[in-house]
């Protein structure tokens, strides 16, 4: 048969997929917490491993088999049900990182769900970016601030594993755990940000302000006051009596448009600010009171 | 205090790049194109080699033209019952003989009987080595899911490895894919990228995995089996 060029780009795309599998499976690992089948995880730390809570049965002396084949014992560094992540510490530094994407999963991309639930190798599956949505309430009483959907078939065991973009970036962790059996994708930014704060505390700690807030516009000369084009703002609309956001003198009627450096102009924005590592900690908010940028300093609860 | 909008980042660019953005779009729109002919260009001379087995019972099965001349190989269960017929997608239906079975790794080796045995009415399929293949790699199947002759379809290769069976082997490799197979793909062949055959479909797992027996595993049985044949001709 002869090479012609249709097939030079199939054999080019075809290698470029193989070479993500290769790249994302050298930190994608296999876990053995159930009795079941194993599952799988990521290493974002050299002896730290991010997987899905559901497959854990237990805390300690859970086999972790690397893809050299090589098995570590872990123990449980924490775990949040909510979002179905949790991290395993290693008992020695050892593994190879997987590495994050740094822009967020668009719908149509291309991506691959990898998992490793047997120590035969690397599996993997194709599909494209179905669906972006969140915050939506998880199967176990959790908030998912943000997910993913894809097509790529999730086989037995891909719970814990990575999806990854055609470059072997990793785009989230794919589990079975929080749709009822379906599968989902906890994008790579919220689950590196909350397996964080697994391994420093044991569990997440979500922000509290105490605010109701709606999203608003935010005028042309108000703009021009902030000095940044920014269309949408939270006006605040309750203030929680005895809150941190009372205590630290925000208002009904201010207008938020800034966390700690960050831009705010949606309720979720918000909500993902304070999953972040905040609790305890002083926060400057930029608000507009009276059309005027207005700088307000807030130590953030804890969300019981 | 600094914010950086990803928003306010794409409506600047947007401005300066319109120019290069528009060539940008022609380029992929291209790339695309050429991706949509590969693949096509894939299945319509993988059409050559693919042929329907019949086994006089309900259902069918595909097969590959595995040598010019007519040697054909497909699933053992597909041929399990039955004489076997075979016919052709441009036309064309022919009795076949079964040369060797193995039931172990589900294939089997028929001979198309016809006064014509030469590789313009019978062209034997490009074979690919399948001992190097990689997990992530495109791969095309063809066949006759749910009675649709010459289906396609795409995906990409899940997994390698062995599974164990009931013979002296022992175990035996095995491709796994996440391309969408149905009864009727059975015997079929799984393609890579440049159209060459790396294995035949065997069984669906679960729905949505497919299994196929590797091209190295089947020459290996084809060779054994067709010496066999050749020697016992002689005598």
């Amino acid at each position: 048969m002869s090479q012609n060029n249709g097939n030079n780009i199939l054999s080019k795309l075809s290698d470029a997929m193989a070479n993500a599998v290769e790249v994302a499976g050298a930190g994608t690992v296999m876990v053995n917490g159930r009795r079941r089948l194993p599952a799988s995880g990521i290493a974002f730390a050299s002896d730290l491993i991010l997987t899905a809570n559901h497959v854990l049965e237990r805390e300690e002396d859970i086999p972790v088999i690397l893809p050299d084949g090589s098995e570590f014992s872990s123990r449980l560094a924490g775990r949040d049900p909510g979002s179905d992540l949790a991290v395993l510490r290693l008992e020695k530094s050892v593994a190879e990182l997987a590495i994050p994407a740094s822009e967020e999963a668009h719908v149509g991309q291309i991506v691959l769900a990898l998992g490793r639930p047997s120590p035969n190798g690397i599996q993997a599956s194709l599909g494209v970016v179905s669906a972006i949505g969140g915050p939506v309430r998880t199967g176990r009483g959790g908030l998912l601030e943000r997910y993913i959907r894809t097509d790529a078939i999730p086989y037995p065991g891909f719970s814990g594993g990575p999806l990854v973009d055609s470059s072997g970036k990793v785009l989230g962790m794919n589990t079975s755990g929080l749709s009822h059996g379906a599968s989902l994708v906890v994008p790579a930014g919220l689950a590196w940000q909350l397996a964080e704060s697994l391994a420093k505390h044991g569990s997440v700690r979500r922000g509290y302000l105490g605010v109701r807030s709606q999203p608003v516009e935010v005028s042309a000369a108000q703009q021009e006051a902030l000095g940044r084009q920014q269309e949408g703002g939270l006006l605040l609309v309750s203030v929680e009596k005895r809150s941190p956001a009372e205590a630290g003198g925000l208002m009904v009627g201010d207008i938020l448009v800034g966390f700690d450096g960050q831009a705010v102009t949606d309720p979720d924005e918000l909500f993902v600010l304070l999953a972040g590592e905040v609790v305890d900690r002083p926060i400057q908010l930029e608000v507009l009171r009276g059309g005027q940028p207005t700088q307000i300093t807030v130590t953030i609860g804890e969300r019981k | 205090m600094v914010v950086s909008l990803p928003r306010l980042r794409l409506q600047l660019e947007s401005e300066s790049e319109l120019l290069q953005g528009d060539q940008d779009m022609v380029n992929e729109s291209n790339l695309s194109m050429d991706l949509t002919e590969a693949f096509a260009g894939v299945f319509e001379s993988a059409k050559r080699n693919l042929v329907v087995v019949q086994n006089g019972h309900r259902g069918a099965g595909a097969g590959v033209i595995w040598r010019p001349g007519g040697i054909v190989v497909t699933n053992h269960h597909v041929i399990q019952r039955g004489k076997p017929k075979i016919s052709l997608l441009d036309g064309g239906e022919f009795r076949a003989k079964v040369i060797a079975r193995a039931k172990d790794i589900d294939l089997a080796i028929l001979r198309i009987e016809s006064p014509e045995r030469d590789d313009v009415a019978f062209p034997g399929a490009l074979i690919a080595d399948s001992r190097d293949l990689r997990v992530g790699q495109i791969a095309f199947a063809i066949g006759h899911p749910w009675g649709q002759i010459g289906a396609a379809s795409a995906g990409i290769i899940s997994g390698l490895g062995s599974v164990p069976v009931r013979s002296k082997r022992g175990t035996v490799h095995v491709i796994r894919t996440d391309v969408r197979l149905a009864p009727g793909n059975s015997g079929g062949p799984l393609m890579n990228a440049s159209g060459g055959v790396i294995g035949i479909n065997t069984m669906i797992v679960g729905g949505d995995l497919g299994v196929a027996i590797p091209s190295h595993v089947v020459n290996e049985f084809v060779e054994e089996q067709l010496g066999q044949e050749t020697f016992q001709a002689a005598m």
